[in-house]
């Protein structure tokens, strides 16, 4: 589950399910996808409206929540009644599908559009499965940001942390001044999101791709892993009371109100300072997490395509994978998600300076890390969050402790 | 007697509903039981791995602290709402007036879903929302109730919301056994110069026994199936403290793609309940065959 709250407060009327359009039934294509919510809706509309200009039908499947997409899916590949294309992240799950052998291979498109020169290193690797292509990505977002309140941290005189010392630091002033230094939803996937952020700001890049890409359970022993665990739990003084179960959405608001300093959320939390009318460098600011400027934890947001009889993909796939990859409805979708395009030959100018110094931290492969989605199965993902909730939650587990809680999980679920 | 022609059609869909019905369950509950023995994940997978899903299962941390949660929940949850439901229905059976109206109010909860009752709940007792930001900012300042954030107390808050849910279909049931005690009764003891809380324990509550038990039977089931109730009151949290069985399944179902394991959980869920409730059934056959 990625954004849960998102889901919840989902089911919007969307303006695309435009009833079967003049195009042929051959270029007809249905979507399923879990794009609901407000800045979702939009999103979707502009892939939809690029691919009837194009002399394609969409057909919107939209299904409310992530996994309930996802099942929907799966049951209608199984039923013989596969849809065009399913929206996915990018990942094990959707590796899954293809050893499988439910998806198309996207090989000829991908050769034809050059996607293997224009999209970062980490995507390109996960996006072949024994050596074909399955889905087209559209966009990037990343776990590793923080967002702050600018005004909050002028008056009490601070700077944005660089580093988590620094910020352990600076908290207790910020707390002092009755503002509670860290918006956190007390979710086990918000809670994880933070915690990578301490993990590589305190123990390294090296060290998350140890635990979570090699699944090295014996490292979560070590000793710069130990750390980031007594640092994470030593943050959790800064953090107000009313954190447990809170929403993603809810911690942003509180930073865009001034009655929290930061929260460490993905960038689809800038959606909701814009739509609170706040500007990027002005009354809010994003940068990297402590520690993390070197680092960006990927997210991605990917369009596979199941078979529909035969390996190779029908006309209106074709389309619409190429639809996807167009580089000027990756910005007009980037724009309105509040993500950057997967293409990295997308001229950014006219976005915000958060978009640009993602893009900037992306651009150097050896800085793109895989995020749980892409990385994890779901299985060790859940393992591995119930590890961390009980850690963060529970008063009497140390980090030592804790150490061991990761590492079993890893090791059950491996 | 009718003939067996007239019978005919009674027969047949008494036949045809018994057999679906327990076949039906009969399939579900052994295919659940077979999966449960494979390395199944998103979709089924006849690779047959023995024991290895249970003994992850019992490895699991969260699997104890669900199904310890559930004796904890269905203790207090049962007993709770079975006292106060009958304390409730003593009261308005006092012929008081305006009795309708009480009715209906202890009545009310009952019409709200478990969603809306965890989603009114969690919004009172969230500290810095509800009860505790309330009575503070009346002048209280040390006035604390964090039973929803604090792992001790999570699953006790869940029980004061389902409590509160359930109290008036106890006090419905037993109302209504109540107004079928025969009035003599009371005249009876009366005389006799029993005082009256005396005869509602001795003498009232064993005529009420099977209104009590349908009580029972009702209440544990809800206890048995309860998800929606800590899906919107705490999400199993805060550190999964307030976890419960059900929800440990559907976790691991659709959440986590680990069917496997969840089929593993839902088959000791089963035998959970076949062990609180074989003895029961023993004994009323015991009782019923003498």
């Amino acid at each position: 589950m990625k954004y849960p709250a998102r889901f919840l407060t989902g089911l919007c009327v969307i303006s695309v399910s435009l009833a079967a359009s003049a195009a042929p039934k051959e270029m007809t294509a249905d979507v399923v996808h879990w794009w609901t919510s407000g800045s979702e809706a939009k999103s979707i509309s502009v892939i939809a409206k690029a691919f009837e200009a194009r002399g394609g039908g969409w057909k919107d499947s939209a299904v409310v929540g992530g996994s309930a997409a996802r099942a929907s899916a799966v049951n209608r590949i199984m039923g013989g009644d596969a849809p065009a294309a399913i929206q996915w992240n990018l990942g094990v799950d959707l590796l899954n599908l293809a050893d499988q052998g439910m998806l198309a291979s996207m090989d000829t498109v991908a050769r034809d559009g050059k996607w293997s020169a224009v999209l970062p290193k980490l995507i390109t690797d996960k996006l072949s499965s024994e050596g074909h292509i399955i889905a087209a990505p559209i966009t990037v977002h990343a776990d590793n940001w923080m967002f702050y309140n600018t005004k909050v941290f002028q008056q009490l005189g601070l700077t944005p942390p660089k580093t988590w010392e620094g910020f352990l630091a600076d908290a207790p002033k910020i707390k002092a001044a009755g503002i509670t230094p860290i918006a956190l939803g007390g979710q086990p996937w918000q809670e994880r999101v933070f915690f990578n952020s301490v993990l590589v700001g305190v123990a390294g890049k090296d060290a998350y791709r140890k635990l979570f890409v090699e699944k090295n359970a014996e490292y979560a022993k070590s000793e710069p892993v130990v750390k980031a665990l007594k640092t994470f739990k030593d943050l959790k003084a800064f953090v107000d009371e009313g954190s447990p179960g809170r929403n993603w959405n809810d911690a942003t608001n509180m930073v865009i109100t001034g009655k929290a300093a930061v929260q460490f959320m993905g960038d689809w939390a800038k959606g909701e300072f814009v739509a609170a009318g706040m500007t990027a460098g002005k009354e809010y600011g994003c940068a990297m997490a402590p520690g993390n400027q070197d680092a960006y934890i990927l997210v991605v947001d990917t369009f596979a395509f199941p078979k529909n009889g035969g390996d190779k993909p029908t006309k209106a796939q074709v389309e619409l994978a190429n639809t996807i990859m167009d580089p000027q409805v990756q910005l007009a979708l980037a724009k309105v998600k509040g993500s950057i395009p997967a293409r990295t030959d997308v001229d950014l100018s006219s976005m915000d300076q958060c978009a640009q110094l993602g893009r900037t931290v992306l651009s150097k492969p050896e800085n793109q890390l895989p995020n749980f989605a892409m990385a994890l199965s779901g299985d060790m993902m859940g393992a591995v969050h119930d590890a961390l909730t009980k850690f963060w939650n529970d008063k009497s587990i140390d980090a030592t402790a804790a150490s061991n809680l990761i590492a079993n999980a890893i090791r059950q679920s491996r | 007697m009718l003939s067996f022609r007239a019978k005919l059609p009674a027969l047949v869909t008494i036949t045809l509903t018994t057999v679906a019905a327990i076949g039906i369950m009969l399939v579900a509950i052994s295919w659940t039981g077979v999966i449960s023995f494979t390395k199944t994940q998103l979709i089924p997978r006849y690779e047959f791995v023995g024991f290895t899903q249970y003994v992850r299962l019992f490895d699991t941390e969260r699997f104890h602290v669900a199904f310890s949660n559930l004796f904890i929940y269905g203790g207090c949850f049962i007993s709770i709402t079975l006292a106060f439901g009958f304390l409730l229905a003593i009261m308005i059976d006092q012929r008081i007036r305006a009795e309708s109206l009480f009715r209906t109010i202890f009545l009310y909860p009952l019409s709200m879903s478990f969603i809306v009752t965890g989603l009114a709940w969690q919004w009172f007792m969230n500290p810095t929302l509800g009860l505790q930001k309330f009575v503070r900012d009346l002048g209280f300042a040390d006035f604390s109730f964090d039973w929803l954030i604090n792992p001790d107390k999570a699953i006790y808050a869940i029980v004061i919301a389902a409590v509160w849910q359930s109290s008036g279909l106890v006090m419905a049931i037993l109302l209504a056994g109540l107004r079928g005690i025969d009035r003599d009764i009371w005249k009876a003891t009366a005389i006799d110069g029993i005082p009256a809380w005396r005869t509602y324990l001795s003498i009232v509550l064993p005529m009420l026994r099977p209104m009590v038990m349908t009580c029972v039977v009702l209440l544990a089931m809800a206890v048995v199936k309860a998800y929606d109730l800590v899906v919107a009151l705490t999400r199993g949290g805060p550190g999964n403290a307030s976890d419960l069985p059900a929800k440990f399944v559907i976790d691991l179902t659709f959440e986590r793609a680990n069917i496997g394991m969840a089929s593993a959980a839902a088959v000791m869920l089963l035998m959970t309940t076949i062990a609180v409730v074989a003895p029961y059934v023993a004994y009323s056959f015991h009782k019923l065959r003498r």
